[in-house]
């Protein structure tokens, strides 16, 4: 067992306790957290198969990008923050036999699939290079590439069908930009809807003032 | 960034075979230009550029696939190896983009009300904003673009020639249908419920999809359909690795297509979609979903077919015999006809269990014919309204046909379709697929089906006999008219007159496309 070895059997065994807490831990912030280390561990066992630029890549994208969202999703929600005894689900213990039981079933099949594999790291520097990635990514699969671009901006467009309130032609801004006569028919049903939109508009800051300072008295 | 700037120089241009990929690339590009239109064109002319924008596009990419198949012998590998043009291919490729433009019809629709889709999505079902934005008449046009982008993703996903690509394309096809299952006009809860439904399992699935193909790649060291193909012929195939893999490859793909253990999508999605996107799902999704099945189990598995085979038994006894007994206990005409439609998944599974040309030809047809079917039945549907909407519960039809008989007339003979009655091209199809599973020995298959139809049809001729045999009610729904979806209709009830009256050109066509089944 070389040095190599052993790295990557702890970093596995940091990954899959880290994992087992991002579960079984009570307060909502610790299990993102939790889910930093599973996601480090991870991208050092990538380094230690000199899969250097996957490792980079694990650590912006999951431990930047995705945990830091949560983060972010947790703040904004208002979601509690400390203890919380409902994080619990009254299924867990079917979960659990769920969860074991394909974790038996993929282990059993990868070990027996690849009981006799073994690969010298030194045979294999360089080849998860940046450079070897983009040669592949740039020639090989680059119609999945493009068609993976094509997929982020559906899902921005889908974002923002269903998150953007403002959009609705409510607001006062149409009239702005269009000063000449309405062309469509339905001109006067419009007009009181945007008129109504408006005073809509005016009330809503105030609202959500309201509703902010109520939160605050609560939680004092 | 500077070190791959610097090493850019290294990396030879990729040969893309652009003429090969432009049905593709026009419906991709037509998307693109609608996401345009939607920044840039004022407001009150949105909704007519975006549906010129969208059926120029479908138009366009058939026209070319058209010129493929009719060009040179179409057997190639394009973009790489990502992606084979072959005449199954093209064949599916067609058929889809002819069914999403009958949808699109109804998509468009907007004689009934403003449209079948909500006026703004992101308003709370019931609250005072979305009251505002249904007087201002203001309408969702984003869902031009998303439809085309699911349509692009169903142009690759039956033409992938490796799993990475057709994961890619699993995903391009699905998500924007998981959002616009959500933006129902009518029963908007129901919608989103729906929404979130098809949302979660499907990501699900496609987690099986991906473990499948890591799963391949570990067994084959290639995750290119022909390589897995050789890695089996060479290796033999009871690696636990191959085994596991294709199992879950399997979880993933027959969830898409809707086949039994993984059905249970099926009719709440089904139910709760606007009916114009179910038509969609019914007919571009399905076809889609199985041109994946075929072209995973005929290049990629084709040497495994001794193991795979008592699997796909299962599953396809299983969702005929499931689709076709749940459906009797149905009320709502949406989740019946979610029910005939995992039904006919499985009658699709017999004809590729065949595993010969045949059984390629006749799934091909029975794609077509099913397709041109279930978007007419659908049509029918969005046009038999009563003051809330669509009159979705079967209650509602009853008499029908004393006083709509032209419209319950045309709605009994898609049923009849169906249900495979002769001289409709359900019969045709069915007959083409049972035809093709006795050839490859699968008997008791055929009896499975042929019993399964028989309950099948018990439902079917329940509505015909509620639409025609009884007293209609006082407060009927009314059948409102409109050019677009009478067309929709027309085409509809046309195809499957003539695919079961003179089924021979199609046929022809099918088999000549199967003749020289998947390029690998």
């Amino acid at each position: 067992m070389t040095a190599a070895d052993l790295v990557i059997v702890l970093l596995g065994v940091v990954a899959v306790g880290a994992g087992v807490l991002v579960v079984a831990t009570r307060q909502l912030v610790h299990a993102a957290l939790w889910l930093v280390v599973s996601f480090g561990a991870l991208a050092g066992s990538y380094l230690v198969l000199t899969a250097e630029f996957v490792a980079w890549v694990q650590v912006l994208i999951y431990v930047g990008a995705v945990v830091v969202l949560l983060l972010f999703g947790i703040m904004l929600t208002r979601a509690p923050i400390g203890r919380s005894e409902d994080l619990d689900s009254g299924n867990r213990i079917v979960a659990l036999v769920v969860a074991v039981a394909t974790a038996g079933v993929l282990v059993t099949t990868l070990v027996r699939g690849f009981r006799s594999a073994y690969v010298p790291i030194k045979d294999r520097v360089g080849s998860g290079s940046s450079h070897t990635l983009g040669g592949s990514l740039f020639q090989t699969w680059v119609l999945p590439f493009e068609a993976l671009s094509v997929l982020l901006l559906a899902a921005l467009i889908g974002a923002i069908v269903l998150s953007r309130t403002d959009i609705g032609g409510a607001g006062p801004e149409p009239e702005e930009e269009e000063p000449e006569p309405r062309r469509r028919p339905a001109a006067p049903r419009g007009t009181v809807a945007r008129r109504l939109g408006t005073a809509r508009r005016r009330a809503t800051p105030d609202d959500e003032d309201t509703i902010v300072l109520s939160r605050v008295d609560e939680e004092i | 960034m500077t070190p791959v700037y610097m090493a850019a120089g290294d990396i030879p241009t990729p040969h893309i075979e652009y003429g090969r990929l432009a049905p593709v690339l026009i419906v991709l590009g037509a998307a693109c230009v609608g996401v345009l239109v939607e920044a840039l064109a004022p407001r009150a002319q949105r909704y007519g550029l975006q549906v010129l924008v969208s059926v120029v596009g479908l138009v366009a990419a058939f026209a070319w696939t058209i010129a493929l198949g009719i060009g040179d012998q179409p057997h190639h590998v394009a973009a790489m190896g990502a992606v084979g043009v072959d005449g199954p291919t093209l064949f599916i490729q067609g058929t889809i983009l002819v069914l999403a433009l009958m949808s699109m019809l109804l998509i468009a629709e907007r004689r009934h009300e403003d449209s079948p889709f909500t006026a703004q999505a992101s308003t709370v079902p019931g609250s005072p904003e979305e009251r505002e934005s249904l007087v201002a008449g203001l309408v969702q046009t984003e869902i031009y673009p998303l439809v085309l982008f699911a349509v692009g993703g169903m142009l690759i996903f039956p033409a992938a020639n490796d799993l990475l690509t057709m994961f890619v394309a699993l995903e391009v096809m699905s998500l924007p249908l998981y959002l616009l299952c959500g933006l129902a006009r009518r029963r908007r809860l129901l919608s989103q419920e729906a929404a979130v439904k098809y949302f979660l399992l499907g990501a699900f699935s496609s987690a099986f999809f991906l473990y499948g193909t890591a799963m391949l790649y570990g067994f084959a060291g290639s995750v290119r359909l022909s390589e897995i193909a050789a890695a089996i012929s060479k290796q033999g195939g009871d690696e636990p690795l191959l085994l596991a893999g294709v199992a879950l490859l399997s979880v993933g793909l027959l969830f898409k297509m809707g086949a039994a253990p993984f059905q249970a999508w099926k009719p709440d999605v089904y139910q709760g979609a606007p009916t114009a996107l179910t038509a969609l799902m019914a007919s571009c999704t399905l076809v889609a979903a199985v041109g994946g099945v075929l072209r995973v189990f005929y290049v990629g598995l084709e040497t495994l077919r001794w193991d795979w085979r008592p699997m796909m038994w299962a599953v396809a006894i299983l969702t005929m015999l499931v689709g076709a007994i749940v459906a009797i206990t149905q009320t709502d005409v949406k989740r019946m006809l979610a029910y005939s439609s995992i039904a006919h998944g499985g009658f699709l599974l017999t004809g590729v269990i065949a595993t010969n040309k045949a059984g390629l030809s006749s799934t091909l047809f029975y794609l077509a014919a099913y397709g041109f079917t279930t978007v007419g039945a659908f049509a029918v549907i969005t046009m038999v309204r009563d003051a809330g909407g669509e009159a979705g519960h079967l209650s509602r039809w009853a008499g029908l046909g004393k006083r709509q008989p032209l419209v319950a007339g045309t709605f009994a003979f898609f049923l009849l379709a169906f249900a495979g009655i002769p001289l409709t091209s359900g019969f045709t199809g069915k007959f083409a697929v049972f035809q093709a599973a006795m050839a490859g020995g699968a008997m008791p298959l055929v009896i499975v089906g042929v019993v399964s139809s028989a309950i099948a049809a018990f439902f079917y001729v329940r509505v015909i006999v509620l639409m025609f045999f009884s007293e209609p009610l006082a407060d009927g729904p009314t059948v409102s008219f409109s050019p677009a979806t009478a067309t929709a209709v027309a085409v509809g009830a046309f195809v499957t007159l003539v695919l079961g009256v003179i089924p021979a050109p199609a046929l022809h066509l099918a088999q000549s496309a199967a003749n020289q089944l998947f390029v690998r």
